[in-house]
């Protein structure tokens, strides 16, 4: 694999049954980029990323990816029984945080994440009694607890307001500063300084249709 | 196998089902609304009947409500410990996939469910028999402990099956409610199966050990370790069956 790249993907194809969703898809992302996929509901961008995430496997095709990948999956997949902060304590054992030498990084990641997507008020609520918009900021948030050197988040920003939206790019940016990468997915992708590379994802084939 | 981690999810997991204060309640008040519908319903008059386990000629004389307490409180430990299976495999599969993408092997999670069902199952037996003493005496107390234990953990093992096999609630809690009624609510009471043509059929089902071992306890003094280490070998079959569909279903690429 080339060093300067965090994330390649070579020729995937994914299909179900006779339905070819994905074919043959073929992209790079170096360090410090932000790359954005768009396209309509149902053409295979969540696939893509359930794909790059290990959730799925392609049919064909093979990636390699180096470094950390955090995922945010489209869907709630967050514990709606448990707090905020139990949610936070339960992936941060998965990723290994909880152990001693992890714990001053964690720390500092959780103080982070509480700062930029302002859950102050919520750590100790049920994720059922959150809004919307707050548990998406919840599964957000639990792919970024172990400082991954790629995001790879699909629909990161559904639920959110204006405001938010606002800190979540700027903490994007910040982290892009520090050389961490993303893949985001969107049908909504109406922010094209925002991203470094956009492509669109159209019958299975992605095609680039803006870049830096 | 890190035991920090098994640690993390027993804990999480057993703060949810705390949290679900509707099912405790009716943890505790199924066994006793099904002991009080049986002394209003039942007279305490002797039956004869034979228990299929011991032998088809003999024939022992039980009162007709003891017999049905000891049916009805195992017919409720199947019924909550298969419930309580399948909603600790089914209701967080999408979740635990994430856990397991983000680092926890499914073993560990696994391990942690285990040991909450098994805790509840103990809860159950112990509680369930204890609500018997009211009504009568068992004959063995402990070994009616161990019967209806048995049946938690066989049914527990069959409601960890279906959520491992169904994506969906209902498909899953038809599975139980539907094997649960014919199988532990109906067939297993020795007083339907002595007239029964087929009783291959109902050795087959899994409510055959533990019903079996609950009433030979309670009304006799024959020996009930055969029917332990069937019912343990019919619960492990159901597990490991349902142990290796889950773990297919966890497959994560890394």
């Amino acid at each position: 694999m080339n060093n300067e790249y965090i994330l390649e993907v070579r020729h995937i194809s994914k299909s179900f049954g006779k339905h070819l969703v994905l074919k043959d898809i073929t992209f790079q992302i170096r360090r410090g980029e932000i790359i954005g996929i768009s396209g309509e509901n149902g053409v295979g961008k969540s696939t893509l990323l359930k794909i790059l995430s290990g959730f799925l496997p392609p049919t064909k095709g093979e990636f390699t990816a180096q470094g950390r990948i955090g995922f945010c999956p489209q869907e709630l997949l967050i514990f709606e029984t448990l707090t905020v902060k139990e949610n936070f304590i339960y992936f941060a054992t998965a990723y290994g945080l909880e152990q001693k030498k992890a714990a001053p990084s964690w720390e500092r990641t959780k103080g982070e994440l509480i700062e930029q997507f302002r859950f102050h008020c919520s750590e100790d609520t049920l994720a059922s009694y959150l809004s919307g918009g707050t548990k998406q900021k919840l599964n957000l948030s639990l792919a970024l607890l172990h400082s991954p050197d790629l995001f790879i988040l699909d629909e990161p920003y559904s639920g959110f307001d204006w405001e938010t939206y606002l800190h979540f790019w700027r903490y994007a940016e910040e982290l892009k500063s520090r050389g961490k990468s993303f893949l985001v997915v969107s049908h909504f992708i109406h922010d094209h300084s925002k991203f470094d590379t956009i492509f669109q994802l159209k019958e299975g084939v992605l095609q680039c249709v803006s870049t830096i | 196998m890190r035991l920090n981690y098994i640690k993390t999810g027993l804990l999480m997991t057993a703060k949810e089902l705390l949290r679900n204060r509707i099912a405790l309640i009716l943890f505790l008040l199924i066994p006793s609304l099904f002991n009080t519908l049986i002394v209003l319903t039942t007279k305490d008059r002797p039956i004869t009947l034979h228990l299929a386990s011991i032998s088809e000629e003999t024939f022992f004389k039980v009162s007709e409500r003891s017999e049905t307490l000891v049916f009805i409180a195992l017919a409720a430990a199947g019924f909550i410990a298969a419930f309580l299976g399948l909603n600790l495999i089914q209701k967080h599969i999408g979740v635990d996939r994430r856990l397991v993408l983000c680092g926890y092997c499914p073993s560990e999670l696994i391990i942690a469910k285990l040991t909450l069902l098994l805790f509840v199952i103990l809860l159950i037996g112990g509680y369930g028999t204890s609500s018997l003493l009211f009504f009568f005496q068992p004959r063995h107390f402990f070994q009616v402990i161990l019967g209806f234990i048995l049946g938690g953990y066989i049914y527990g093992c069959y409601g960890l099956l279906v959520g491992a096999i169904f994506k969906r609630e209902l498909e899953g809690i038809l599975c139980i409610v539907l094997l649960g009624n014919i199988d532990v609510g109906w067939l297993q009471n020795p007083l339907y199966y002595s007239e029964s043509q087929s009783k291959a059929i109902i050795r087959a089902l899994p409510a055959f050990f533990p019903s079996q071992m609950t009433m030979v306890a309670a009304f006799t003094d024959h020996s009930v370790s055969q029917l332990f280490m069937g019912g343990i070998v019919y619960g492990g079959i159901l597990l490991v069956t349902g142990l290796l569909i889950y773990w297919w279903r966890m497959k994560i690429k890394k």
